[in-house]
């Protein structure tokens, strides 16, 4: 290990606090461990062998050929049985909404890395990361209806109440299924419509109407039942996860994504690096300015440490101000295993 | 709220306004209104058009028996990648990119059939002909025959040849069938004549043939594939960000875990020492003309 042993490194290498001789540590790969079963592909969802793929224990093949399809196969997999014929037909109808809507986020992903020359499976790929907690926010939205409903469980608060409260705190984010996007588009309230039609509507539906009716109640302007919110409801209704409708929505958009990289590769050109152009009366940052030379850096260089929380505060606040930065945004990167 | 398109393109694909939005024409409400599948509703996204009963049917078979697979690369990147606990669609997309040149290259058998089906046209010969120079152009070169040979599979892939029956049961066995099934005489009766053991058609070799059937072009093929392969994989991702332990490193759980550092087996240089910056010149001018590092260069 070199001078590692005989100086101060960088950090608190050599502290005694250190739990081992940082310079005498070994080298050499950890041995098996026979203390515990080796690693195996341990799964709920499916198995296969060389004979058979198996999902929640039916054979997929014979699922085909017993006439079911991809839309049974969502219940299957994500729900581990075999869906009612009128919830088939509800996530069917779910589905053919959300296969396509123009030039909206997923499809400019897809066309965006299709203008690189990629595969068409990078940009379906990237297509689904445009489903974030506010474009198709069905994570945040069926946690949300998901808290409600439990709190009007456990603590008996009337549904209008719960639905107001959502409305009050929530109006005008893009995670409440309620706004102004489908004033004029009937489709929202129409699969709701179906849902009741079919049977299928169930306690997020109807929680949702009355977060519909509370929010008109309280907005200024006109607002109703959007697409986040009839999809996300009835998919919870249908029995889907808030983290399911949010992938299998996705998913399906993805298909519609890989019809606009395809038109993308046949109408449009590629683009190299350094092709694209930034127009100066685009840019608002600090003004032209001398590259100082290297001998006289210590005269312009500032640093960035502070030495009590005032100072510390004044230098945040000034840091916000430079876009780009990152000090404006403050927000929850937490361990999503228990709510996405 | 702005509403305003952030990219300006021609699209033949679809439109939305305030009232609706519009796939190829066909308002995607009143399709679903009017009953309407979700298959239906990817010929019209593919092809512009509505398709008949049974190309509708078998386009529901291939993509409800492409979607679960278990353990394969698509999962395996699912299950790696939400071991870092991102947010699920980062994973879902992970698993969709896994599909390349080996992992469901649907695009690339459809290409192949294409310029088979072509040369064959232009030379007055018929798709079962074609089949065998496909097979005899491939197995000369010693490249792989694509749609065939499955390495988990090795008795055949179960889901293939119901794929074709499928199609037949169906009528809808077009002439990319008639290609496939020489192809896979050809394939087979070459590696018997040789002595080589059997390798079944795999499923692509199957589904795509009956994408391209009903009408889809390769890379249409390819996303229906793999992108009905994504919901099986957030299925996978899912179960093991509920259920499972994350970094997948744990000493706590009863099974070794995926990423434990017992896992890991090393197969490159021996240790060394790091020189210091004093030696640094003079050590990698030897290293750079003794030369053995170039055994490990990727």
């Amino acid at each position: 290990m070199g001078d590692l042993k005989k100086k101060k490194v960088i950090g608190n290498l050599d502290d005694p606090k250190l739990p081992y001789d940082y310079g005498t540590r070994p080298y050499g790969t950890v041995p098996k461990d026979t203390t515990r079963p080796g690693f195996q592909w341990l799964s709920e969802v499916a198995y296969k062998n060389k004979h058979r793929i198996v999902a929640r224990g039916y054979d997929t093949t014979e699922l085909m050929e017993a006439g079911y399809g991809l839309v049974d196969m969502q219940f299957i997999d994500f729900q581990s049985r075999i869906p009612l014929i009128e919830e088939e037909k509800m996530l069917n109808y779910v589905m053919i909404l959300s296969l396509e809507d123009g030039l909206s986020l997923p499809a400019i992903l897809s066309r965006t890395v299709a203008r690189s020359k990629t595969f068409l499976t990078q940009a379906c790929g990237a297509s689904i990361l445009a489903f974030g907690h506010a474009y198709g926010a069905y994570s945040a939205f069926g946690n949300m209806l998901n808290d409600a409903l439990k709190e009007m469980e456990q603590e008996g608060y009337p549904v209008e109440e719960v639905a107001l409260e959502l409305a009050q705190a929530y109006l005008g984010e893009p995670a409440l299924g309620v706004s102004n996007l489908m004033l004029k588009d009937p489709a929202a309230k129409r699969m709701f419509a179906r849902a009741e039609k079919l049977g299928v509507s169930g306690k997020h539906i109807a929680l949702t109407k009355e977060i519909v009716k509370a929010a008109q109640q309280i907005s200024d302007s006109p607002v109703d039942l959007d697409m986040l919110g009839a999809i996300g409801a009835t998919m919870m209704d249908l029995g889907f996860s808030p983290e399911a409708t949010w992938a299998i929505i996705a998913i399906t958009r993805s298909f519609g994504a890989g019809a606009h990289y395809i038109e993308e590769v046949e109408r449009e050109e590629m683009t190299g690096l350094g092709q694209e152009l930034t127009p100066k009366e685009f840019y608002d940052g600090p003004e032209d300015r001398p590259v100082p030379s290297l001998d006289d850096r210590d005269k312009n260089a500032k640093t960035a440490q502070t030495f009590d929380l005032d100072a510390w505060k004044q230098a945040f606040e000034e840091r916000k101000k430079l876009h780009g930065s990152g000090f404006a945004i403050v927000e929850e990167v937490e361990d999503p295993s228990v709510k996405t | 709220m702005k509403r305003d398109p952030l990219f300006k393109r021609k699209t033949a694909i679809a439109y939305k306004t305030e009232e609706k939005t519009v796939l190829r024409g066909y308002d995607l409400s009143e399709l679903a209104e009017e009953g309407y599948s979700f298959f239906d509703a990817m010929f019209i996204l593919y092809q512009g058009r509505i398709p008949s009963p049974p190309e509708e049917k078998m386009l529901k078979y291939e993509m409800g028996e492409f979607m679960e697979h278990s353990m394969s690369p698509s999962a395996a990147s699912a299950i790696s990648v939400i071991a870092g606990r991102p947010n699920l669609p980062v994973a879902v997309a992970a698993s969709i990119m896994t599909f390349g040149g080996v992992h469901g290259p649907g695009a690339a058998h459809g290409y192949m059939m294409n310029k088979y089906l072509e040369q064959g046209q232009k030379e007055g010969k018929t798709a079962e002909e074609m089949g065998k120079t496909l097979v005899d152009d491939y197995m000369d070169a010693g490249e792989k025959v694509m749609g065939m040979g499955q390495p988990q599979h090795t008795d055949g892939d179960p889901r293939a040849e119901p794929t074709h029956l499928k199609q037949e049961e169906l009528e809808i066995d077009g002439v990319y069938l008639k290609l496939q099934r020489s192809v896979e005489k050809h394939f087979h009766e070459r590696r018997a004549k040789d002595g080589r053991r059997y390798v079944g058609v795999n499923v692509v070799g199957a589904g795509n043939t009956a994408l391209m059937d009903i009408g889809f072009s390769p890379n249409a093929g390819w996303c229906i594939g793999s992108v009905s392969r994504g919901y099986s994989c957030a299925a996978h991702a899912l179960y093991n960000m509920k259920k499972g332990r994350a970094w997948a490193a744990s000493k706590n759980e009863p099974m070794v875990q995926m990423l434990d550092l017992s896992m890991i087996k090393y197969i490159g240089p021996d240790d060394r020492e790091v020189p210091s910056q004093e030696e640094r010149q003079e050590y990698a001018q030897a290293q750079k003309e003794e030369g053995e590092y170039k055994k490990w260069v990727i």
